[in-house]
């Protein structure tokens, strides 16, 4: 069988395999099976198929998948050029979730929730969390890991999982549940890896997601149930983070696409900072969007965003740090309008009239039709009196 | 065996909660407080709702109006409901408008709704300085979309506040403006 | 209820359910009154009228040992199938016309069908449950309607009326049934599975809901069609044939 050949490990793979025709020498040899073809109904992953086709219809039906088609269509781009001869059969859905994760089911469904792409800094690295994920559907781990828990109680919370738009409280329990097995985690991660390099992208890139994730999970006070929810799903990373190190040293070049991802998502970037924010959870928030800043990516929308963590999160020394990052995002020649507001809001409290009304004028100045407009209106004229 | 099934029955529909008429006219909804509305509304009486009262023209799945009466500093403004980890929103009487309509939308996501402002505006309410505002939710319980409008005011250090939502089809459009005309003649004394 | 009520209310209605399903199960009181289902000056059909079966919402759930009710979506899948074609059977033998929905259509739509399961909750809990819970400014009467809401129903589908189907199934696994005998002997009784459903028939020109039932048991079963058949027949036993 092919599939346990490939499964051998980690001595197969650092020997490098029988060399196939038509890949280049660094290429580590993964032959993908042909496309899969509907299984009966009546049998075990028929079952798992016609489920999760119904699963797919609630999603589809669910008012909190983000339907534009821009951004649809450009990670099902991605998808289709990882997945190659499977494109046909992968059907990519956004979800607005703010947590990261991403996940395909045995019939191609593939759900992306917008935390993951508000953490992934370019395309290589939402490439190598989609490659990882059709790894696990070209080697159909779905089906084996059904059969090893099917004798679990937990098996229904693993559909809950599926069923998101209504179970999303219990998804630390799901996410528990739903954990694949280390090998087919470490299996998933070579193939995902091998795809990334085939579709061109720098593998490099898979490793710096377990860096950044680790950074922000280390960051949250508590190991709250409302946290990132990942490694509950994944083996820890700093092996992950060491092996795909070493995959990528046998996979160099390719690039990492970060402009046009950049491109893709800015304008979701405000909407998905609010959802963020709301999870309550201000240390992984606060680590996000520093490491963002530090990159110098959407500038004037993170520091704003930073500002307003800062500001709900209120704790001494909070008000002038959002103060801070609010006077960043208003810095260069087009400043960001809800900073401006936040500033005038900050000073007002603090009684600093003259600066209170200028930011706020600013503000109303750039954006006359936002929703706060008469209500900020009748703030500066109560300032002016 | 019967009898204390019959006896079980009987606790939990009597117990739990039951629905009162609210008459056409003016209400005094607390010592400070007093809306006039024309026609009957149904209080939701649950042991469950405070510190808000829960009115419903067409049912407790389908339209709220939430009423706050006079919440005091430091009060909490959502109900003790939920599994005991979720925050609780407070109310602070040094809060500006703004953070106010936060805590609204705070207590009104506690349930993982997903929650957008659509408008804030000033608006004078029971007779004092007060705001409006607008928004949409989607209950992630069972996926409806409701829209909602908002009236409040700070007076004496008291909060004071009217929230009406419902479903954004049909239900928020046949109600919103008796809601709207309710709120016009709130008296805060 | 939505923020404020919530939890409470579902823990109330959880102890009427079982309290109601039990005492249903020991007695044979028969429920249903004519005008409980029916709206003000609604009697029935005109022959042939068209009515449009909405994709029916249906969750079947396994409740294990301890408790927790597991959805089960293979049988969730199977079950929806042998109710709709009941619903089709069913509705030819009332003498009703009924249109399909295709999928596309359904997607289109879904807005609606949600709304009615909030409000089919509702009526079941203010106007069938009634007593304490009934809503004072209804008078009683089977008074909801869906509104305008439903106008692109009528366009998408050409029919004149909607029939809108609502189902929950639970089923006690068998280590649940061990605990409910096991704790029946020390005199408590746990909810083992329950079956409830809500079906309306709305006019699709005006929104109102011109009939509606309540099913609510704790017998029944979905997972084959006969018994499905048996459900789909309970929860449009009160129907008017057209006339």
């Amino acid at each position: 069988m092919k599939r346990r050949t490939f499964l051998a490990g980690a001595t197969a793979w650092g020997l490098g395999l029988v060399s196939r025709p038509g890949r280049t020498a660094d290429d580590l040899g993964y032959s993908a099976p042909p496309r899969f073809t509907r299984p009966e109904t009546s049998g075990e992953e028929g079952g798992l198929w016609a489920l999760m086709d119904r699963e797919e219809r609630n999603l589809r039906r669910s008012p909190l998948i983000v339907r534009d088609g821009d951004l649809q269509s450009y990670v099902q781009d991605i998808a289709c050029r990882l997945g190659s001869d499977h494109c046909p059969d992968i059907r990519v859905t956004l979800v607005r979730t703010p947590l990261f994760n991403a996940s395909m089911a045995p019939n191609g469904m593939m759900q992306v929730w917008t935390g993951l792409l508000l953490r992934v800094e370019n395309e290589a690295q939402l490439a190598a969390v989609l490659g990882h994920e059709i790894g696990h559907y070209l080697q159909k781990h779905s089906v084996e890991r059904l059969r090893d828990i099917k004798s679990k109680s937990a098996i229904g919370q693993v559909f809950g999982l599926f069923g998101l738009a209504g179970a999303v409280g219990q998804l630390a329990v799901a996410a528990s549940a739903y954990a694949y097995g280390r090998q087919h985690e470490t299996e998933a991660d070579r193939i995902g890896a091998q795809l990334m390099h085939r579709a061109g992208y720098q593998v490099g890139e898979a490793a710096k997601i377990w860096s950044n994730l680790l950074a922000e999970s280390q960051a949250a006070e508590g190991k709250g149930a409302n946290g990132s929810l990942l490694f509950a799903t994944h083996p820890a990373p700093p092996e992950r983070r060491a092996m795909l190190e070493d995959i990528a040293r046998s996979l160099p070049d390719g690039v990492t696409g970060e402009e046009a991802f950049g491109r893709h998502v800015q304008r979701y970037l405000d909407e998905w900072l609010n959802d963020e924010i709301k999870r309550g959870q201000y240390a992984e928030s606060l680590v996000l969007t520093t490491r963002h800043i530090a990159r110098k990516f959407a500038l004037e929308t993170m520091h704003y965003h930073r500002g307003e963590i800062y500001r709900l999160r209120g704790r001494d020394g909070d008000l002038d740090l959002a103060l801070g990052d609010y006077r960043n995002a208003i810095e260069n020649d087009k400043p960001y309008p809800l900073a401006l507001r936040g500033i005038g809001l900050i000073q007002r409290q603090r009684g600093q009239r003259k600066e209170a009304i200028e930011m706020l004028s600013r503000y109303l100045e750039l954006a006359p039709a936002a929703p706060d407009a008469l209500f900020i209106q009748s703030y500066i004229a109560e300032l002016n009196s | 065996m019967r009898g204390l099934l019959l006896a079980v029955l009987a606790l939990s529909v009597f117990g739990c909660a039951s629905v009162k008429k609210v008459e056409s006219g003016t209400n005094r909804l607390g010592e400070r407080f007093t809306i006039s509305i024309e026609g009957a509304w149904n209080q939701l009486d649950f042991p469950g709702v405070k510190p808000a009262q829960v009115w419903t023209m067409e049912g407790v799945t389908v339209d709220e109006f939430l009423i706050f009466n006079g919440i005091r500093d430091g009060e909490v403004m959502n109900s003790k409901s939920g599994n005991g980890k979720q925050q609780d929103f407070v109310f602070r009487k040094s809060m500006p408008t703004e953070e106010i309509v936060s805590l609204f939308e705070g207590v009104l996501s506690r349930d993982n709704a997903v929650f957008k402002l659509i408008k804030i505006e000033p608006y004078p309410f029971g007779g004092k300085k007060g705001f409006r505002f607008e928004y949409e939710r989607i209950r992630k319980t069972d996926n409806v979309q409701l829209r909602g409008v908002g009236f409040g005011a700070v007076d004496g250090g008291d909060l004071f506040a009217l929230l009406y939502h419902a479903p954004r089809l049909t239900f928020f459009p046949r109600h919103q403006a008796r809601v709207e005309a309710i709120a016009a003649t709130a008296v805060i004394r | 209820m939505n923020t404020l009520t919530e939890t409470r209310a579902s823990v109330c209605s959880l102890l009427r359910l079982t309290a109601l399903v039990t005492a249903l199960s020991l007695s044979s009181i028969a429920f249903a009154a004519a005008s409980l289902n029916l709206a003000p000056g609604f009697s029935s059909l005109e022959k042939g009228a068209t009515v449009v079966i909405m994709p029916p919402d249906v969750e079947l759930f396994s409740i294990s040992g301890g408790g927790v009710s597991e959805p089960k979506a293979d049988w969730t899948e199977t079950a929806t199938g042998y109710i709709i074609n009941e619903l089709r059977r069913k509705s030819d033998v009332l003498g009703m016309k009924n249109v399909a929905l295709s999928e596309k259509d359904a997607d289109d739509l879904a807005e609606i069908n949600t709304l009615h399961a909030a409000v089919a909750q509702s009526i079941a809990l203010h106007h069938f449950q009634g007593g304490n819970f009934s809503l004072p400014t209804k008078g009683g009467q089977l008074d909801w309607s869906l509104g305008e809401a439903v106008g692109p129903i009528h366009q998408t589908s050409g029919a004149d009326y909607a029939l809108f189907v609502w189902i929950r199934d639970s089923y006690a696994s068998a280590e649940r049934k061990a605990a409910m005998v096991a704790l029946a002997m020390l005199g408590v009784g746990i909810p083992g599975g329950f079956q409830v459903g809500y079906a309306s028939l709305v006019n699709l020109h005006t929104g109102q809901i011109l009939w509606f039932n309540r099913l609510i048991r704790g017998t029944g079963d979905l997972r084959t069609a006969t018994d499905a058949a048996e459900t789909v027949q309970e929860l449009l036993s009160q129907f008017p044939r057209s006339q």
